[in-house]
């Protein structure tokens, strides 16, 4: 598949071809990614996931509740991407609202690992991650809450990255944790990341958590020469399976090869970002997902009186997960528990998000891993809470509102699957992001 | 914490939920260890932090409050909704 900067210098003929051939590819390679093949405009076709609003299309979150629902608006990271030569071109599977790590719990069946379809492509933008890594689509906007972005993109060996919270618009995103969600790229190589989180970022008066400053390009300046500090956080190393810690360890060589100062610290253990996290995404969910009722929008169970519209149309639309994490944000939101749960894990944040800024007083960027292992096997975590602790390398850049960035350096020498890594900026920072992952891909050469 | 079946009937009417029957005792057990994990919280010191979070600075904008409407927006959610007519969704009767 060709670049998106190579597409960018295409005839619309040209791209017509192409989606065409893209659509068919798709069609017949079964991996599930695609789960619509609308069009919008003209342009460089980008695949959307299903909770990114695209005027006149089906939206669905991956959820039968949302089953008939038309955008009436578009999303501004839309808008802006259709300013930028670029047009929305098919939806992608994901997870139900985004609420999981393998793209298992769509209303539209599993999608597959390229790699190896006995495998997860991970998730929540697993349809999107699986395009670009399968070669049928040339990049893709995914959202990321707790990983969603950068964990598929490592699972499928593609980059995937997690702008800073209020860099692009939320507006037109399907909500899931409102303190959390950011929309980013998935794409071939950083290059076209940056092509693709430029086009999008941008502050917009109709998301009041957009950040209002100056947006610069980032890929016109990209500069992988710039020699680093980067650190490692050596205990979070060990929670991360053999064949992680041998990718981790040779890439931390080659960074130090490249230029880089490398140095150590420590953070609080991982278990605490995993309880902070499902405290306050599952708050923020139940109180957002109170609005799919079955009056307004979607689908409509059949009912007699308002209760059982209620009732019904929520127990038939939402899926097991999504139930699970309505009941949990209930739970912590409800008089008795509140303070003792939610109020707690916001203070907790304040924690986390001081120890990042420790951090970046003295470095640049901190590498970590993405996951503690590559792709699992299709069906292998059936324990929400296993599934939860998978999360654990991700899961605080969000509570934090950090950039973060994925890509693949090496792969998994018992299954062959890819392994990625991530680079982790401070706040707004996404230049030195950019630059630190461009001159990581030049120095670890990932072959497919 | 142990969640029970009242701590959980409370929640699906907070939640408007219907739990299967035969699927309640694995809810119930999920949901207990889970918030029983979360409970590792309770080892950090948090007495003097602030319990309000964001990471914008300042906080969240305010801006004036100029109401806003792009008719062609409600129209097309009118149409596309379950039931409506005129500019009215409709609901089964509220009043008996």
């Amino acid at each position: 598949m060709i670049t998106l900067k190579e597409a960018l210098t295409k005839s619309q003929d040209e791209l017509n071809r192409l989606k065409t051939q893209m659509e068919n590819k798709a069609k017949e390679g079964g991996l599930n990614a695609y789960i619509g093949f609308e069009s919008s405009g003209e342009g460089v076709p980008i695949l959307i996931k299903d909770n990114i609003q695209v005027k006149g299309w089906s939206l669905t979150c991956g959820s039968k509740i949302l089953q008939g629902y038309i955008a009436p608006y578009e999303a501004t990271a839309i808008t802006h991407l259709k300013s930028h030569g670029m047009a929305p071109f098919g939806r992608a599977n994901m997870d139900e609202f985004a609420m999981g790590s393998t793209t298992e719990s769509s209303y539209y069946g599993k999608t597959l690992n390229p790699h190896n379809k006995e495998h997860v492509p991970g998730g929540s933008s697993g349809g999107s991650a699986a395009a670009v890594a399968g070669g049928i689509a040339i990049a893709a906007l995914g959202s990321d809450t707790g990983g969603s972005i950068r964990q598929p993109a490592a699972y499928c060996g593609c980059v995937g990255m997690k702008p800073t919270y209020g860099r692009v618009s939320r507006y037109g995103l399907g909500a899931y944790s409102s303190s959390l969600d950011q929309i980013g790229p998935i794409t071939q190589n950083v290059e076209d990341a940056a092509i693709l989180y430029d086009a999008i970022a941008g502050h917009d008066p109709k998301d009041s958590t957009s950040a209002d400053m100056e947006t610069v390009s980032v890929a016109q300046n990209l500069n992988p020469d710039r020699k680093l500090t980067i650190a490692v956080i050596d205990n979070y190393i060990s929670e991360a399976d053999s064949q992680t810690q041998r990718v981790f360890a040779q890439t931390v060589e080659k960074l130090r090869n490249a230029g880089h100062t490398i140095i150590h610290k420590n953070r609080l253990n991982t278990q605490y970002d995993i309880a902070t996290y499902y405290i306050i995404a599952t708050a923020e969910a139940t109180t957002n997902l109170a609005r799919y009722d079955g009056i307004r929008y979607g689908n409509r169970a059949s009912c007699n009186n308002v209760s059982e519209l209620f009732y019904n149309t929520r127990s038939e639309g939402f899926g097991d997960e999504v139930k699970r994490r309505i009941l949990l944000g209930n739970f912590v939101l409800s008089s008795g528990f509140y303070d003792a749960y939610y109020l707690k894990a916001q203070k907790v944040r304040h924690l986390i998000r001081d120890e990042f800024n420790a951090i970046f007083k003295e470095a640049d960027l901190i590498l970590s891993p993405v996951a503690p292992s590559s792709a699992p096997k299709i069906g292998s975590i059936s324990d929400p809470l296993e599934m939860y602790k998978s999360d654990m390398y991700t899961l605080s850049i969000n509570l934090a509102g950090l950039p973060a960035l994925s890509l693949p350096v090496g792969k998994d020498s018992a299954n062959g699957l890819p392994i990625g890594l991530q680079l982790i900026a401070k706040a707004f920072d996404e230049q030195t992001l950019f630059d630190g992952a461009l001159s990581l891909e030049r120095a670890v050469n990932y072959q497919k | 914490m142990q969640i029970d079946s009242t701590i959980l009937e409370n929640l699906e009417k907070l939640s408007h939920l219907h739990i299967d029957e035969d699927k309640k005792v694995e809810i119930i057990a999920q949901l207990s260890d889970i918030l029983s994990y979360v409970e590792n919280l309770n080892e950090l010191d948090t007495d003097h932090l602030d319990a309000s979070f964001s990471t914008l600075q300042g906080g969240t904008l305010m801006r004036s409050d100029e109401p806003y409407c792009d008719s062609a927006i409600s129209h097309d959610i009118l149409s596309n909704a379950p039931q409506s007519q005129d500019d009215f969704f409709i609901v089964p009767a509220i009043i008996e």
